[in-house]
């Protein structure tokens, strides 16, 4: 004899080892983000397109035998006719890219997530504990304006509210028809009282400029090589998205220079042939120019980056630091970042010897809050050297 | 609604129950509990059990299920028994009459082939709930103790869970501690005269090679807290208790089908009920294309042992083999090719699975062997661990069999093992004639 007994229904006794799981896919969707945020194919694409990332899925390892000769299965072919040395089955996608790449080994689990870059910045951007970094670095500049806010019983002249203050006079007679102190048919006139008067306010407020304007700097003299570039348009590309992420507009102002300075498209400024000399200087006095004639402090959010490789003429640093003092007191944040791994030598062409400090070290007399310096060494330097310029977790 | 009552299912309990006996059939009692898809799909997903322990790992596969389900790709087991005194089964609600009646006829070989095999000896099928119930308790307190936490225990756990099937494969002998051996090879060292255990060190640890990686590491690493060796206890006795599951998957099913098709053809079902019935055991024992399906494929062998030695035989069968023994002894030429089968492995070159060997003449031996290679525990590599070196450095051998790993999984599982042994950890093992070590 066995017992019956209707399961009572428990809670989804799965519910928190799912939830777990799926925070396991969404920090590996971040983490293959961050792989692919340096790849060609995403920076410099622009808007809604679609982006596939490939996701590893969260697999449980043990030792298993390798797909290969030795390691025979069996199976029924049921009333098939089979010979020795016969194919079977399908060739296998999976198998066929064996070896191209790390994730595509047989077996591995993959998702593929498909996103806008909007959702991209999103996810990326995520990481960096937002909320915190908006009490802290992340300022908008403020504006004070007069608005209305009510009306109160006492003021100025000019600001008296009339319909306002007739209302209160007939609120009054109404009231004194009701209690019996005034009868309306004896042809008394119902005078205006001193606390009938009702009086505009208008009080400041605070408004946040939601604008943003970023000016991105760079050098794009003979040392800025091909490879440079590229690191510098990755992290351009990131700085961008984060922005544009944050703000409800945003201008961006391409300035490049070598031994002067101009402002230029987006095309040009990722493509220009290099030459010439540097001065950093000019770039930074360009810009200080373009925001005295386009965009006031007081009503912009400004952020300026400047990408070089670090090599400076000598003459010119002393200036350069000058500038960027200068240009961080206007800019939420401001960053200098070197890239490229430093030949060495090189910058000593143009100063006087070994011993002469580089744009990098003067750099350093400004550094704070507002002024960041990052090095870009390589594609993986990018998403680090970002976090540290936003504060956000390591 | 469904279209039976629980008056009916005890009827026909009671019906089933008395023709098991007649089959002289030894079964626990069975407690069904009827629960809707939805509690269907956690049992799966929890291996069965009741009460298990929280991991990702189960939602993972809870997820998976159901979207399988929800799609249509696969439908849910009509049958879920689990190894205990008394034995617990779950019907589903969805289901009709006609599949009950074959669960619960089902269920009573399954039942009877867990007290009665005697790989199943020691797996304590009376204490089996209590256990786990108070090891997921365990666990779940380590979770929320503020001290230790969901992440600290996930990590000893899916280390655990990497090496959870290197256990012994031998089901049914006990563990000898070290203090044990060490007594039993200071004897053998005493009484040897023929120089064979010569240069036999009595110090080193262990003894013999231990295929328990799991119980060696909580045994042997003393910087472990006490709470890391107790879920690495948890898993490892979860992994004992399920292994003489995987040694006879393919005995048990037979087992199964051969007794819920002679107890529900001795029912005499009304026709209403018959042909669901036919259909759906049609369904269970078929082949599958390509591959072995254990139901099928032991479902065919008690048969066979049935016509050509008679059903006490068939008792006997299913008290003494496993899966290895039993398809050795009893899966013959004749059978090898009324199945059709064939071995097969990939080529890599061309990258397409080609035909190795057929059941003709020559070839149905090395496809018996080959399907041997397969079942239990064979198709997991035997990682043994070789030795525990002075420096606290954890020697691992992985003892090749003629197929090579995967390499890349095997790097995986390494980490793994690090995160759990406190020292240095060694592993060696042979690709393509060529020692690697790492």
């Amino acid at each position: 004899m066995s017992t019956f007994k209707e399961h009572k229904t428990i809670a989804d006794r799965a519910a928190s080892d799912r939830s777990r799981h799926r925070q396991k896919i969404e920090k590996a969707i971040k983490e293959s983000i961050r792989d692919v945020v340096a790849e060609e194919s995403i920076i410099g694409q622009s808007g809604k397109k679609k982006i596939r990332i490939p996701v590893k899925g969260i697999k449980e390892h043990r030792f298993v035998f390798g797909a290969n000769e030795k390691n025979k299965r069996v199976g029924s072919a049921q009333g098939k006719d089979i010979s020795k040395g016969q194919q079977i089955g399908h060739r296998k996608r999976q198998q066929q890219s064996e070896g191209d790449k790390p994730g595509d080994k047989p077996g591995e689990e993959m998702y593929e997530v498909e996103m806008s870059l909007e959702e991209l910045a999103g996810y990326l951007f995520s990481d960096l504990e937002l909320p915190e970094l908006e009490k802290k670095n992340f300022k908008f500049t403020t504006q004070e304006k007069m608005k209305r806010k009510g009306k109160r019983p006492y003021g100025i002249r000019p600001r008296l509210s009339k319909k306002e203050t007739i209302k209160q006079k007939i609120r009054r007679k109404k009231a004194a028809i009701k209690a019996g102190s005034y009868d309306p048919e004896s042809g008394e006139r119902f005078t205006f009282h001193e606390s009938d008067f009702r009086y505009k306010h208008i009080a400041p407020v605070v408004k946040e400029n939601t604008a943003a304007v970023v000016f991105f700097v760079m050098d794009v003299s003979g040392s800025m090589t091909k490879s440079k570039k590229f690191l510098a348009r990755s992290f351009f590309f990131l700085l961008y998205q984060f922005l544009n992420h944050k703000y409800s507009s945003i201008d961006v102002v391409f300035v490049s220079h070598t031994a002067d300075a101009q402002e230029v498209n987006e095309e040009q400024f990722f493509t220009k042939v290099p030459n010439g000399g540097t001065l950093v200087s000019t770039g930074l006095i360009k810009v200080e120019e373009i925001i005295e004639k386009r965009y006031h402090p007081n009503n912009w959010n400004i952020y300026t980056f400047y990408c070089g490789d670090g090599d400076n003429w000598a003459i010119d640093n002393k200036e350069a630091l000058n500038a960027f003092r200068r240009l961080k007191e206007v800019n939420q944040v401001m960053c200098y970042s070197e890239v490229g791994a430093n030949e060495l030598g090189y910058g000593s062409l143009f100063g006087d010897g070994s011993g002469e400090k580089k744009l990098w070290d003067w750099t350093k007399l400004a550094e704070d809050k507002n002024f960041k310096r990052i090095k870009i060494k390589k594609n993986s330097d990018i998403w680090p050297a970002f976090k540290k310029l936003f504060g956000g977790r390591e | 609604m469904s279209e039976w009552s629980m008056d009916e299912l005890q009827d026909w309990d009671r019906k089933i129950c008395v023709l098991g006996e007649a089959l002289s059939l030894d079964w626990y009692p069975i407690d069904y509990e009827i629960c809707d898809y939805k509690e269907m799909i956690g049992h799966m997903a929890y291996t069965g059990l009741p009460t298990h322990y929280r991991h990702w790992s189960y939602g993972k596969s809870f997820d998976r299920i159901q979207t399988e389900y929800n799609l249509g790709m696969s439908g849910l087991p009509y049958e879920m028994i689990i190894n205990s005194d008394p034995s617990i089964s779950y019907l589903m609600t969805e289901n009709p009459m006609s599949t009950h009646i074959l669960t619960m006829a089902h269920c009573v070989g399954h039942s009877d082939f867990f007290k009665n095999n005697r790989m199943f000896a020691e797996t304590g099928a009376d204490t089996v709930i209590d256990r786990f119930k108070a090891a997921s308790k365990r666990v779940k307190k380590y979770m929320e103790d503020p001290n230790i936490g969901v992440v600290a225990v996930e990590k000893i756990l899916d280390a655990c869970h990497s090496i959870r099937f290197q256990v012994p494969r031998t089901p049914g002998i006990k563990r000898r501690s070290h203090k044990d051996l060490k007594k039993y090879y200071t004897r053998l060292l005493q009484k040897d005269k023929t120089g064979f255990f010569d240069g036999f060190n009595i110090n080193k640890i262990p003894l013999e090679p231990d295929q328990n990686i799991l119980r060696f590491i909580a045994d042997n690493d003393r910087s472990l807290a006490e709470w890391e060796r107790d879920l690495i206890r948890i898993v490892e006795q979860e992994s004992l208790y399920f292994i003489p599951q995987a040694f006879t998957k393919i005995m048990n099913e037979g087992w199964a089908c051969m007794i819920h098709e002679k107890i529900v053809q001795a029912l005499k079902l009304p026709d209403k009920y018959h042909i669901s019935f036919m259909r759906l055991h049609n369904q269970v024992v078929r082949p599958h294309l390509g591959q072995v399906n254990p139901y099928h494929l032991g479902y065919k062998i008690f048969k066979y042992i049935e016509k050509h030695h008679g059903f006490d035989e068939c008792l006997r069968v299913r008290e003494i083999h496993n899966d290895e023994t039993f398809i050795k002894r009893y899966l013959n030429q004749e059978l090898c090719q009324e199945l059709n089968l064939f071995s097969f492995s990939f080529d890599k070159r061309a990258s397409v699975n080609r035909v190795a060997e057929i059941s003709d003449d020559l070839g149905w031996q090395t496809v018996r062997d080959d399907l041997i290679k397969n079942v239990g525990l064979n198709s997991i590599p035997v990682v043994l661990v070789k030795e525990l070196q002075k420096d606290g450095t954890l020697v691992l051998e992985h003892q090749h069999d003629g197929r090579d790993i995967e390499l890349s999984e095997a790097n995986k599982v390494f980490e793994f093992i690090n995160d759990l042994w406190s020292g240095d950890v060694k592993f060696t093992t042979i690709i393509e004639e060529e020692t690697w070590e790492f």
